[in-house]
């Protein structure tokens, strides 16, 4: 998924106050910070989790608090994409056929079941997938979630009007035509549209407690996909549509209190209709989970450091600004209540095919061998912030492959860089615009210290920050012209490298005359798109996911890419929380499954 | 005074328009799409056609704007698609006159958004600018009475040390010390005044505190300089010649006159803040008006952004004209014709 960022302005604030947002996340790693687990499986409800650091316990009650500086955008879950937003709602509100348990490392990224009986069954080469409900799983008002539920939820996906910011995972899978304009000809339920519906109903079917999925192309990790919150059931009778953005019809271990008051405090508490014997991945330890949004970075730092009052039982999704982190360096206590687990993020540069200079094979090389990755690291804040990435696939997505596309080391090679441009034929200094999404103290220093690395080759780099319009700049065939190199972020949907490769680099499903969706740099091989349509033929995840390693390294040798970091997040909770884990599966964001209270 | 008031009102009722006007222009000026901002990070071609025509944005911006100041009068229905609303009846928002939008990205009324919001703004400029004015005045009358002695030089040079502290840094401070560290003050959190009193002043009170302390400054300097201007006056001399007492020297004669441009500055001042009290709720975490204005703006929200400004700028243009009117109430020299 990108990684978006959003520059928030304040006049006469703008260096001292830092009105950072951002962050959507998927999944990633651990960190390697796992260590002092004491117990327990990746599921059940008594145990304590695997991989948890600090105190475990599996004793319930007490409120625990979440502290985040973004307002949650969508409650829906067919609206649902932000990493954050869509672990905290698997984990407390809406349970999906399957999930990701209670864990770090890589038993997270093995997908359990959840309201199914099991992990699903393929056939047809993985183009249809079977689930069965299980019995006895129920709404917040104890009405049973039927097969009618999951149809309906699904469905919504496809109202691309109403229904927006969810991912369309839904819309590309499933065996439903596409219309001239690549969009789907089913137009969702508000349609009202009789025939688009049978189609619909054809492509997932209802029989009993039975629901199968008929898709148009093999998907061997289907059964992982259908975690993401869109995929979940949603109960016709409580569909407002746009006004349902912020409702809660909960089908987890908590039912939102009152209603959701954006931007300031929300409570959840106990859904006395989660059965827990129906249950065996979510630990629903605390009595309350209470949500406070609008704080900045620095106060809920500073907050979490204090830990006083209720601040001990608290989390935050947000990860320490570096001028915070000297302070916990150099506090024991605070230090063993911080994680640094690398963020399913990646940094890249998006190399412009439709720019005539990046045309040339030995100048994309070139442009790859002087990046300075370390400088870029350094200027985002140092190796808490990030570590040097080598490929577009996150180190802990199943599929990452370790190589070095041209042998430079993470500081870049400007005197290789120089030999490449000279055997280039290009005359010196080649001229190169970089855009990128800026707005903040910490990317313009990420981007000059870019420009630094890349001058000492014989490139001469001129800087284009945009902020809110970044994306509709980059993504807009009509201004291909204005740019050279492009920033670019992001991270796996769920774990498996599916969700990273085609989605960037699949020119079929990304270029159109009027966008170039994600595949900014419009790079465009008919190798790497056959190779897209083998790796998908493969019906093992693991060869699957092997296929897409050997893809990226051929788009980067390619000079489609150029990968640059690894985002870090660096997470410091209350000392009275337990159970704290590092969950890849779930973006490394506090894991709500997991977490307890020490009374 | 009836009729200037009357004029004054329609003046600005013609500047709000014009305000309006110039807010959709310019929105429209720039080149962010609103339609692919509101679908998400899953645009596509189809997608983004799809969703401005249910935002309405595929008409042409007079329309737009015909349609908003419509809604003002009339109400209005979102989405503004027939088809739309005869298929899916009870998914259609109703907005009643004055409607003054809908926000997608939101999925709010404007104005149930803005219901939610001002009490917190209006809570933080009112608590301070009681602070403000109780301290500020009373402090310069002080100073003022104490011309050249050790109080007037410790309120003078301490107003100007506080000055002289940006709103921001001395919130941090006070947040940052008062409140985590030592836990003085509990954490700023807003809840009615109708649900907990003491709970709404505990919430806002380090809000007040940084905020009205860099006003008192101003206004301690303002008070004590308009004070020794007034004291000044042959009127005082002749009041005292007469028998008054000093008590009623200072705060019937010489007070009353001084205050006049004092009340101007705060009129002006108290316009200013509710209007503005976005470092506030930046630094405490509140969510004002000010925070919906910046949202609005970096997320390019029309529907919130017009009426933001028009209230922000009724406010200012309020503020003047109780300011004028307070002239005459003050000082009876003072007749506006």
């Amino acid at each position: 998924m990108k990684r978006t960022t959003r520059g928030a302005l304040l006049v006469a604030l703008s260096s001292t106050v830092a009105l950072t947002a951002a962050a959507c996340g998927g999944g990633s790693d651990n960190g390697g910070t796992g260590g002092g687990s004491t117990a327990g499986s990746t599921g059940g409800s008594t145990a304590g989790s695997t991989g948890a650091q600090g105190p475990t316990s599996s004793e319930k009650g007490g409120t625990l608090y979440y502290l985040t500086q973004r307002n949650a955008e969508h409650l829906d879950p067919q609206r649902t994409y932000i990493g954050r937003d869509i672990g905290n709602e698997a984990r407390m509100v809406y349970r999906t056929l399957t999930t990701f348990p209670v864990a770090s490392g890589e038993a997270s990224t093995k997908v359990v079941p959840d309201l199914a009986t099991d992990t699903g069954t393929s056939s047809n080469g993985a183009k249809t997938w079977k689930f069965t409900i299980k019995d006895g799983v129920k709404w917040q008002d104890g009405s049973p979630i039927t097969c009618k539920d999951f149809q309906y939820g699904i469905s919504r996906t496809f109202a691309t009007d109403v229904i927006t910011g969810g991912p369309n995972y839904a819309i590309q899978f499933l065996d439903i035509p596409t219309a001239k304009d690549g969009s789907s000809v089913y137009k969702g339920p508000y349609a009202k549209d009789s025939k688009g519906q049978a189609l619909f109903d054809k492509a997932v079917q209802c029989t009993g407690n039975t629901i199968t999925f008929h898709l148009k192309k093999a998907v061997a990790d289907f059964n992982s996909a259908l975690y993401l919150p869109a995929f979940a059931p949603y109960k016709k009778s409580q569909d407002q549509g746009d006004k349902s953005n912020f409702d809660v019809f909960s089908s987890g271990p908590y039912k939102l209190q009152g209603k959701w008051n954006s931007g300031g405090t929300s409570t959840f508490v106990r859904n006395p209709n989660w059965d827990p014997k129906t249950d065996k991945v979510r630990h629903a330890l605390p009595d309350k989970i209470v949500f406070t949004e609008g704080l900045t970075n620095e106060i809920i730092a500073q907050r979490l450091i204090a830990d006083n009052g209720n601040d001990k039982y608290a989390v935050s999704d947000r990860s320490v600004p570096p001028s915070f982190q000297a302070q916990i360096a150099g506090n024991p206590k605070a230090k063993e209540r911080a994680t640094n687990p690398a963020s399913p993020f990646v940094d890249y540069l998006v190399t412009n095919f439709g720019s005539k200079t990046m045309q040339n094979p030995k100048v994309r090389e070139a442009l790859a061998v002087s990046t300075d990755k370390g400088a870029y690291i350094t200027a985002q804040g140092g190796p808490t912030m990030g570590t040097p990435a080598t490929s577009m696939i996150n180190p802990n997505t199943p599929g990452y492959k370790k190589y070095n596309a041209f042998g430079a080391p993470d500081n870049g090679d400007p005197a290789k860089a120089k030999q490449l441009l000279k055997e280039a034929g290009v005359s010196t200094p080649v001229k190169i615009n970089y855009i990128y999404s800026g707005g903040t103290p910490t990317s313009d220093k990420a981007a000059a210290a870019l420009k630094e690395g890349w001058e000492k080759a014989g490139f001469k780099v001129s800087l284009q920050p945009e902020t809110q319009n970044y994306y509709t700049i980059i993504q807009n065939p009509a201004k291909q012209s204005t740019w050279d190199v492009a920033w670019g972020g992001w991270g796996q949907d769920w774990p498996g490298a599916a969700t990273v490769i085609p989605p960037l680099w699949d020119s079929r499903v990304n270029l159109t005359k009027s966008s170039n969706a994600q595949d900014y740099g419009q790079y465009k091989s008919d190798k790497v798109n056959k190779a897209i349509d083998a790796a998908y033929k493969l019906t093992d995840p693991d060869k699957q996911n092997a296929a897409w390693g050997d893809i990226d390294e051929m788009i980067q040798k390619d000079g489609g890419y150029v990968p640059l970091s690894v985002e870090k997040f660096f997470l410091i909770h209350g000392s009275g929380v337990t159970n704290w884990i590092d969950n890849p599966a779930f973006a490394d964001y506090p894991d709500l499954g997991s977490l307890g209270i020490q009374q | 005074m009836l009729y200037y008031i009357i004029r004054r009102v329609i003046a600005a009722v013609i500047m709000l328009v014009v305000i309006s006007m110039a807010t959709f222009a310019l929105f429209y000026a720039m080149p962010s799409d609103p339609a692919r901002l509101t679908c998400g990070k899953t645009c596509t071609p189809a997608s983004i056609k799809a969703n401005r025509h249910y935002l309405g944005l595929d008409k042409p911006i007079t329309t737009q704007y015909a349609d908003f100041v419509s809604g003002l009068f009339t109400g209005r229905e979102y989405p503004d698609d027939p088809a739309f609303a005869k298929a899916n009846p009870d998914k259609v928002t109703h907005c009643p006159a004055p409607c003054l939008g809908y926000s997608p990205q939101r999925t709010s009324l404007v104005s149930t958004y803005i219901s939610e919001r001002w009490p917190v703004s209006i809570s933080i400029a009112l608590g301070a600018f009681a602070i403000w004015i109780t301290f500020g005045v009373g402090f310069g009358i002080i100073a003022a009475l104490t011309r050249g002695r050790w109080p007037d030089r410790l309120l003078t040079s301490s107003s100007l040390f506080v000055f002289s502290f940006p709103t921001f840094f001395l919130g941090l401070l006070i947040y940052s010390y008062l409140s985590i560290k030592y836990q003085f003050f509990p954490a700023p959190n807003y809840v009615s005044i109708f649900d907990s009193p003491v709970g709404w002043a505990k919430g806002l009170v380090m809000a007040w505190i940084v905020l009205a302390a860099v006003y008192v400054a101003s206004y301690i300097r303002l008070t004590r300089a308009y004070m020794l201007e007034t004291m000044g006056e042959d009127y005082l001399r002749t009041a005292r010649a007469k028998g008054a007492t000093e008590r009623s020297v200072v705060f019937r004669h010489t007070l009353r006159a001084a205050l006049t441009p004092v009340v101007t500055v705060a009129g002006l001042d108290l316009g200013i803040v509710l209007a503005g009290t976005v470092i506030m709720e930046q630094v405490f975490g509140y969510q004002g008006l000010g925070r919906a204005a910046i949202d609005a703006v970096t997320q390019s929200d029309l529907p919130m952004i017009v009426p933001i400004v028009l209230i922000t700028a009724a406010l200012i243009v309020f503020a003047n004209l109780v300011v004028d009117i307070l002239y005459g109430v003050i000082d009876p020299r003072v007749r506006i014709g």
